[in-house]
């Protein structure tokens, strides 16, 4: 029993020892925290990372991300109201349920740490909590223009595959194309879960029941790569009207090919990376912008493609 | 073990009105007929042994004995009233207890918590009340005592006793709660010699309190050894009652098996079937 | 032979257990060697990183409360031989359903808190009363609740109100007198003059600019200690925790004993209801408001915490306290391996290393119990 018991503390301290040295020895100098809402399967958010990877090596800042891994927002209140308790010099958060996330963030903030918005929020409610500003794409804007766009190439119906449902953020995207359309959301949209198969499957089972639909749009590469597979599958790809909000290496690889229309960029990149050069620069020189930055929403079509191929999943 | 035992055999119970008594109990389960009429009383003080080979309709008998089933037909007589168990509670409360060979014990659980399942004594504290486990404790101790155990505690799960001393237990318990009638289930079947002889003791001294014991058992050898009467069952039916001493292990061995192939086969093994 | 009736003399074969193999055989071990390694791993890793002030400490004890809440359920059931694998939505349900009685229906608060617990736990006795008369097991029954549960936590706000989270609860709880009960704060003045004495941080700036950083005891961690001591009560001092453990031992021996077995374990899906619906309470009324995707695999933490906490899969044999100290292990490492710095895509290594080392410790443990080498 003694030695079980042993076994396994040893092989616990073993396997810890490392990674805790290993964070030990990054940089010194100011820290700062970046919370996403995202679960753990989103790889979108693999872009995030390394921005503010990348921004914290060049500012020469300590920085992490952290997340709830099943995406569950009171979970993130948690997180949020555990890093404030660290004591990091800014926290750098997503705003994904003003209502649960908002007595941990005007906490963090009265006990003297930084705080920026990003991405999921907008620039009221940032500034209404006390923080810095708000980096990122008003959501149901960008579903807005991007319904435009489609009415303008003459869509009258879509699909709207929802990996998120849960997600405040996502359905906003839907209702604000649907707007942008000037039609109903009514059961355009698709509870498709977070499992590609299940997506895929969906997806052609939507279509196949109803083939007159004019447009699919997806809500980011979790949905969008299976849906490109089910068209494939279906003989649909190219056919039908296919936009997508986010990029990613598949999405990238359908616009050029024609399959996808248009996708929808926030500039992920400038979220996690902007807030990071903003906060440094701010503590050590006092300079803070005047505004809050609209990071997207930009259409990359087969025509604007360029960098987006050669860095897509990695920072675009 | 001779036929005559170490035993004491109590006063002859052929004079003392049976506390339960059973007659032409039919059980069927569809088209399938598990008892065909079978008649059977127990008086206190004896151990009366109902014996059959597997399939003989025992452990129906026991079952509808004990409330688990209703019967299709026949008359249950508690203490010469009719009666009607409607679930095993119901037999329990008229004083029948049933000790099963594997469902005597939980083995997770300690001796004391065991022998007061169901039957928790209680006291209250506030006007709440709580499980009183001292006594449950002091109780326990001294019934084990009594029954030739020796606990390390009362706490002892009962996981760490033997095959024999689980079945006293689960016998003592019967007993302290009053039973009138203990049904033991094959208690011997699992058992080896030295803790078979210790439950065959054990049934000896419940029988001196009165209590009517019904021994199942498919082994001759042990029925003989504490019964005082014998039934044996056979396909659903009953080959009749024998007091002891009218009996010989070759006849019952004979009834048990239907009085078919054994007969040969007890030649080349020699009467030890 | 007639030696039997005397009082047996020792049995020679029977070893002396030392004291060291009896605390073993005491459920709740494995939770205070793991709390103490837990603690003395995170005071050498993380002493100074805000872990042990007083916002990190409410941290990791909101989290490791709400783990409890949900562990006490959990573990009783278990040790009355069932699962509940629909406790995670439960949780989205309840918080759903509080949320649309009183936004969407514009009960008053109380009304829709004290509806809610029963129609929760009406669905936790359906849970139960599915897995007693079906005789499936009850992963398979409370699997499919699981799905159905999330289901309507999803279907209805939006057929309602057009969106997933409903907000709001927070300004329609105002002045209700149930709703502290869940969602306040106990001991205010106690914080307030440890703070003014210094003992603990405060604000430096804002609307609370002056007041303590931690300002009271959330009632989440009364409900916490609460249920655990009533756990405990009702397991070890009750008749009816011999029934739970009877029940999950063995539940035939049990019904022939005289344990009404049946009423027993439906009554601990509805216990474990309870708690499920206690934990959403107090999230609703902290957060202000309910979303589709809250209680997200809080099934398995809890059963985590329970298995950490010493007691069987199998059933019938646990403890309420070793449950409460798994909980605690729970959530000072999910909370704990941030603030010492390890990367928290991590933390899942830990939990898997944490609750296969208590997997084994407990076989090895009922072993030791039964006598079974």
């Amino acid at each position: 029993m003694i030695s079980a018991a042993k076994k396994v503390l040893l092989a616990t301290a073993v396997a810890t020892l490392p990674m805790v040295l290993a964070s030990t020895a990054s940089a010194e100098g100011e820290k700062y925290v970046l919370v996403s809402h995202a679960p753990d399967s989103d790889s979108w958010w693999n872009t995030i990372k390394n921005s503010i990877a990348l921004a914290g090596e060049q500012m020469d800042v300590e920085v992490e991300y952290r997340n709830p891994p099943t995406g569950d927002i009171a979970d993130m209140a948690r997180i949020i109201e555990q890093v404030a308790a660290s004591g990091p010099d800014g926290i750098i958060t997503t705003l994904a349920d003003f209502d649960v996330l908002s007595g941990p963030i005007r906490s963090a903030v009265d006990s003297g740490v930084d705080v920026i918005i990003m991405n999921t929020g907008s620039a009221e409610q940032a500034r209404e909590l006390g923080a810095l500003m708000y980096v990122g794409q008003p959501e149901y804007d960008a579903g807005f223009a991007a319904g435009q766009r489609a009415k303008d190439d003459g869509i009258t119906s879509f699909l709207c595959v929802n990996h998120a449902i849960q997600q405040p953020t996502l359905v906003q995207r839907c209702q604000g194309f649907a707007d942008g359309l000037g039609v109903e959301l009514g059961n355009q949209m698709l509870d498709s879960g977070t499992d590609p198969a299940e997506i895929k499957n969906r997806v052609m089972a939507y279509l196949s029941a109803n083939p007159d639909t004019d447009a699919i749009l997806t809500l980011g590469p979790l949905s969008a790569d299976p849906t490109l597979l089910a068209l494939d599958e279906n003989g649909m790809a190219g056919d039908i009207y296919f936009g997508t909000f986010d990029l990613g290496e598949e999405i990238v690889k359908g616009i050029t090919s024609g399959v996808i229309e248009w996708g929808i960029d926030q500039q992920p990149f400038l979220q996690a990376y902007l807030p990071v050069v903003i906060l440094t620069n701010y503590h050590r020189y006092g300079v803070l912008p005047g505004n809050n930055i609209n990071s997207g929403p930009g259409f990359i079509t087969a025509d604007n493609l360029g960098k987006i191929e050669e860095f897509a999943g990695e920072y675009r | 073990m001779t036929r005559d035992g170490t035993f004491h055999h109590g006063d002859p119970a052929a004079g003392k009105t049976p506390i339960i008594e059973m007659r032409n109990i039919e059980k069927h389960f569809g088209s399938v007929i598990a008892l065909a009429g079978v008649s059977f009383d127990v008086r206190p003080g004896e151990c009366h042994c109902l014996l059959g080979d597997n399939g003989a309709g025992k452990s129906t008998f026991i079952k509808v004995m004990s409330g688990v089933h209703k019967p299709t037909a026949g008359e249950i007589r508690f203490e010469g009233k009719p009666m009607h168990f409607e679930d095993p509670r119901d037999a329990i409360s008229a004083g029948i207890a049933t000790v099963h060979q594997h469902l005597a014990m939980i083995p997770l659980m300690s001796v004391s918590r065991n022998f007061f399942m169901g039957n928790e004594p209680e006291r209250k504290v506030a006007g709440i009340r709580f499980f009183d486990k001292k006594r449950a404790d002091a109780v326990t101790m001294e019934e084990m005592r009594k029954m030739g155990i020796n606990l390390r505690g009362p706490d002892q799960a009962v996981g760490t006793l033997s095959g024999g001393e689980r079945q006293t237990v689960a016998i003592a318990r019967a007993v302290h709660f009053g039973a009138k009638i203990l049904i033991l289930d094959e208690p011997t079947s699992a058992l080896g010699v030295r803790q078979t002889s210790n439950v065959l003791a054990t049934i000896d001294r419940v029988r001196k309190q009165g209590i009517g014991v019904v021994f199942i058992s498919h082994n001759v050898r042990h029925a003989l050894a504490v019964g005082d009467r014998f039934t044996v069952l056979n396909r659903g039916k009953t080959l009749g009652t024998a007091e002891r001493g009218g009996i010989t292990p070759e006849e019952l061995q004979d009834l048990m098996a239907g009085g078919q192939e054994l007969a040969l086969l007890e030649g080349s093994l020699g009467g030890t079937v | 032979m007639t030696n039997a009736a005397q009082p047996a003399a020792p049995d020679e074969r029977i070893k002396e257990i030392s004291a060291f193999r009896k605390a073993l055989i005491r459920p709740e071990l494995g939770g205070i060697v793991g709390t103490i390694a837990v603690f003395t791993f995170f005071g050498l890793f993380a002493f100074d990183s805000g872990m042990f002030n007083s916002q990190g400490i409410m941290n990791w004890s909101v989290v490791s409360a709400q783990f409890m809440i949900i562990a006490v359920g959990a573990c009783l059931l278990m040790i009355a031989g069932e699962f509940d694998l629909s406790v995670g939505s439960m949780i989205g349900f309840a918080g759903m359903m509080i949320a649309i009685f009183s936004i969407t229906y514009g009960w008053p608060v109380w009304l829709a808190i004290i509806v809610t617990f029963v129609l929760c736990c009406s669905i936790g006795a359906l849970n139960g009363w599915i897995v007693i008369r079906t005789g499936l097991p009850s992963f398979i029954v409370t699997l499919a609740f699981l799905f159905i549960l999330r289901g309507f936590t999803i279907f209805l706000p939006q057929v309602l109100e057009r969106k997933t989270i409903i907000g709001g609860v927070s300004d329609a709880a105002e002045g209700d007198w149930l709703a502290p009960i869940f969602g306040g704060k106990i001991l205010k003045g106690l914080f307030t003059w440890l703070g003014d004495a210094g003992v603990i941080a405060t604000f430096d700036r804002g609307t609370n600019a002056g007041q303590p950083v931690v300002d009271g005891i959330p009632m989440l961690i009364v409900w916490a200690l609460g249920l655990i001591v009533f756990g405990h009560v009702l397991l070890t001092k009750t008749r009816f925790g011999n029934w739970l453990f009877a029940a999950g031992g063995d539940a035939e021996a049990a019904r022939y004993s005289g344990v009404p077995v049946n009423r027993v374990k439906i009554l601990m899906f509805m216990f474990t209801a309870f708690c499920a619906t206690v934990f959403a309470v107090c999230q609703v009324m902290e957060f202000g408001s309910a979303g589709a995707d809250r209680g997200l695999l809080k099934e398995f933490e809890a059963i985590i915490a329970v298995v950490i906490g010493g007691a069987l899969l199998t059933g019938g044999y646990g403890s309420v306290i070793g449950a409460a100290l798994g909980a605690l292990i729970f959530g000072v490492v999910q909370q704990g391996l941030f603030f010492a710095g390890v990367e928290s895509s991590l933390f899942r290594v830990f939990l898997g290393v944490i609750l296969l080392g208590a997997v084994i410790l407990n076989t090895y443990i009922r072993r030791i119990i039964t006598g079974e080498r």
